[in-house]
């Protein structure tokens, strides 16, 4: 009588076992970002483009186009790269069409971010067209940052946000934290469905 | 069938053995096979190998020339030339904390140690009841080229511990990261000089064009601020010598300080021999302020060469660069006021193509320096340039002449960068413009005697002011406080402010680098802290604002004018930055 013994079985159990033995749980990868649904009033104020354009934020946010803000600055460190690697990503998952999407970059430091230095910024991440950069007074920014309830008194204690317009609706999804091309292209897809 | 049991178990515990042992040994023998050192290049030399090291480390360049792929949070593909590793580990590799994000350290020194990282905010959900998502890895074992090339390729730390998302992933060939891991091991491993446990030593410059009134204005606040430190330092002995214990931090807050003066003499072109001789005798760690009437460049220069950080000296002739690093200023000088006029007249909706504009410019190192700042931003907007004349002071005083220039020119905007000598010809040239002609000059050039444009042109006349307008209610730093607000007025005119500059940036800016060097007394490092700060609020600048590789904190000049009388209020017509 030959009995049956699953060595291989075996020789996987206990490979998984010295493979896992070593290993600490791990913890950190699998924070999620935030999402609400916000209303936001958007003040009438002149901001500057990277070419030096004066631009109505009223007319440039209102938009039957999907339009996405986020607040950054030219030479941060950390959390800017990683939101505008995020906007060049969705521009090339939405083939650059620029009537898929509006995106808005505004910076919280209107000291330094001249239309030069926004237009470098933007030239270094490769953004297409359709991709704005602004700044102005900081009053303006101020006022900006505080009808998004996103004001930050000082560029080094900002934190990541982007907010997404509902062309539909004019509502705003806002999503706080860092999210993969993936989660942020769903999450246009889902503000821009009909 | 004892038997039979006794073999089949016999069996079952050979092959059990047989297959442990081969589960041991397998990934073994698989990582013997995936095994690399990552010993650098041989073929390569060791500056070649720093140099490549370098550029993939600041400018996310491949040794190839290609450009660093990488991937952030998972899948979000970034050109490293846009994000490099200094971006955010910074020029030092000691690290940095920014919105809420605790960059750690990744110079050899630091990754070939255990790590436990300071606290940070992200730890715990702010008031506001903001999303955590700054979390970092608390604590992990010493790397190894081996472990470090695994974390820079998958994220994750030796002991599997998974790194936050902002830190990217990058795929490099072992090549090439056996050249990256090599700059790592390089970077920041011997402390600069002029630095120890337990001094800092310092020098300031000063050139023999400064008059000796101007030279004690400078040293009072610095020598006061070396007396300060060296206090600090007797009292902490004290403490230790009454048997208190400090805690094994405390002791990096305290040291004693030196300031050397490095005075320099003759033509500028000599400097360099004399600034070689001092550093060679006595090397300083930084350069604490210092002053000159004479273009700074010299002296950047050499600083640039050292890699010796010189903080905020009283010049007016800075080096305009957008890529130097050692030496911060308080501002871009007299470029900055010629660029504050090109910014203004850009935003005028009376200013077409058509306007003819007319720039004046004195035949001198002030005249010139204005002029520049106004031709630079003016070609950054698109502008026409405009018509520019050199003149000597003679030429200038010349009413006859100027007279033609201007029914030659028909100028309705006249920019003069002219002394104050001009001023008593002002009413008659302006009586030769259009009738809502302007006129521009600056207030540096001017100085004093700004204050005395004739009160019947002052409606025409636009100022370039570089200072502080609004009141000044004080700081919590330093006791510079001032109980009641200082209100800016035309008596400012010509004040250098050497003594409030030089406090503002020793106890408002660069204490808080040396506080925090804590025990990495490298000058990178000086430098990465220092442009981490937060906004300050100074006295005689509106607002110092930094930022990696920002060196010139005050950003803004005012476009003003005069109101009536003998000490006439300024008119702000601008704000403090314009775009």
């Amino acid at each position: 009588m030959r009995i049956p013994f699953p060595r291989i079985s075996l020789f996987f159990v206990i490979l998984l076992f010295v493979c896992i033995l070593p290993v600490r749980p791990t913890h950190a990868a699998d924070i999620k970002y935030k999402r609400s649904i916000e209303k936001y009033n958007i003040p009438d104020v002149v901001l500057i483009n990277q070419d030096g354009k004066k631009v109505r934020l009223q007319s440039l946010l209102n938009s039957d186009i999907p339009v996405i803000v986020d607040f950054i600055y030219g030479t941060c460190t950390t959390i800017c790269p990683v939101l505008s690697a995020g906007y060049v990503n969705l521009q090339r998952k939405l083939d650059a069409d620029n009537q898929k999407v509006r995106l808005i970059s505004i910076t919280i430091d209107p000291e330094n971010d001249s239309p030069k230095v926004m237009k470098e910024y933007l030239k270094r991440y490769r953004a297409k067209p359709g991709w704005d950069f602004l700044t102005g007074s900081r009053a303006d920014i101020d006022t900006v940052m505080r009808a998004f309830n996103a004001y930050i008194p000082d560029k080094m204690s900002h934190y990541p946000l982007n907010m997404i317009r509902m062309p539909k609706n004019g509502n705003w999804v806002r999503l706080f934290g860092l999210m993969s091309t993936k989660e942020f292209l769903n999450e246009y897809q889902m503000a821009t469905a009909k | 069938m004892k038997a039979l049991i006794r073999y089949k178990f016999a069996h079952c515990f050979r092959v059990a053995l047989r297959s442990a042992v081969l589960a041991i040994l397998l990934p073994l023998l698989f990582s013997t096979f995936a095994h690399t050192e990552f010993i650098p290049p041989t073929d390569l030399s060791h500056a070649e190998i720093m140099r490549l090291g370098e550029r993939m480390y600041r400018q996310g360049i491949l040794p190839s020339g290609k450009v660093m792929e990488t991937f952030i949070r998972g899948d979000v593909a970034v050109d490293s030339s846009a994000f490099s590793c200094s971006s955010c580990h910074l020029r030092a590799g000691l690290g940095s904390f920014e919105g809420g994000v605790v960059t750690p350290p990744t110079n050899g020194n630091k990754l070939y140690k255990p790590y436990r990282r300071p606290p940070s905010f992200g730890d715990v959900a702010d008031r506001a009841g903001r999303f955590i998502y700054a979390k970092t890895v608390v604590e992990r074992p010493p790397y190894t080229r081996e472990t470090l090339a695994t974390a820079m390729r998958f994220g994750t730390d030796p002991t599997g511990q998974v790194f936050n998302d902002v830190m990217p992933r990058y795929p490099l060939t072992d090549r090439d990261m056996s050249i990256l891991i090599s700059y790592l091991e390089a970077l920041s491993s011997e402390p600069s000089p002029g630095a120890s446990s337990k001094q800092f030593k310092f020098a300031t410059i000063i050139t023999d064009d400064v008059s000796q009134e101007d030279r004690q204005a400078l040293l009072l606040p610095l020598q006061t601020f070396i007396a300060q430190k060296n206090q600090q330092m007797g009292m902490f002995n004290d403490f230790i010598k009454f048997g208190y214990s400090p805690t094994i931090d405390m002791q990096f807050a305290f040291r004693s300080a030196s300031l050397d003066i490095w005075e320099l003499k003759g033509p500028p072109e000599s400097w360099p021999a004399q600034l070689s001789a001092y550093y060679n005798a006595n090397p300083v760690f930084a350069v604490l302020g210092g002053i000159s009437n004479s273009d700074w460049r010299p002296i950047h220069e050499f600083c640039e060469a050292q890699r010796l950080p010189c903080l905020f000296p009283i010049t007016d002739f800075p080096v305009v660069s957008e890529s130097d690093w050692y030496t911060y200023y308080f501002n871009k000088g007299y470029t900055q006021e010629g660029e504050a006029v090109a910014r203004y007249l850009n935003r005028q909706e009376t200013i077409s193509t058509e306007t003819p504009v007319l720039q004046i410019v004195q035949d001198s190192q002030v005249g010139k320096a204005l002029a520049a700042g106004f031709r630079k931003v003016w070609k950054e907007c698109e502008r026409q340039e405009v018509t520019t004349l050199t003149l000597s002071s003679q030429q200038l005083l010349d009413q006859t002449a100027m007279d033609k220039l201007l029914t030659k020119h028909k100028p309705e905007v006249l920019i003069l960068w002219t002394d104050a000598e001009l001023l008593p010809n002002l009413p008659a040239l302006i009586a030769k413009l259009p009738a809502k002609g302007m006129v521009f000059v600056s207030s540096g050039y001017l100085g004093k005697k700004t204050a005395a444009i004739a009160e019947s042109v002052r409606e025409r006349v636009y100022i370039t002011y570089p200072y502080r307008l609004t009141p000044y209610v004080g700081s919590k730093v330093g006791g510079f406080d001032a109980k009641v607000p200082i209100l800016p007025s035309s008596k400012d005119f010509g004040n250098r402010r050497i003594t409030s500059r030089s406090i503002a940036m020793l106890q408002q800016t660069t204490l808080q680098g040396l506080n925090l060097i804590y025990d990495n007394l490298y000058r990178d490092h000086l430098l990465d802290i220092m442009s981490m700060q937060m906004d300050v609020t100074v006295l005689d600048y509106e607002r110092f604002s930094f930022g990696p590789g920002q060196r010139y904190v005050s950003k803004g000049c005012y476009i003003i004018q005069l109101g009536p009388g003998l000490d006439p209020p300024l008119l702000p017509l601008s704000d403090w930055v314009m775009h």
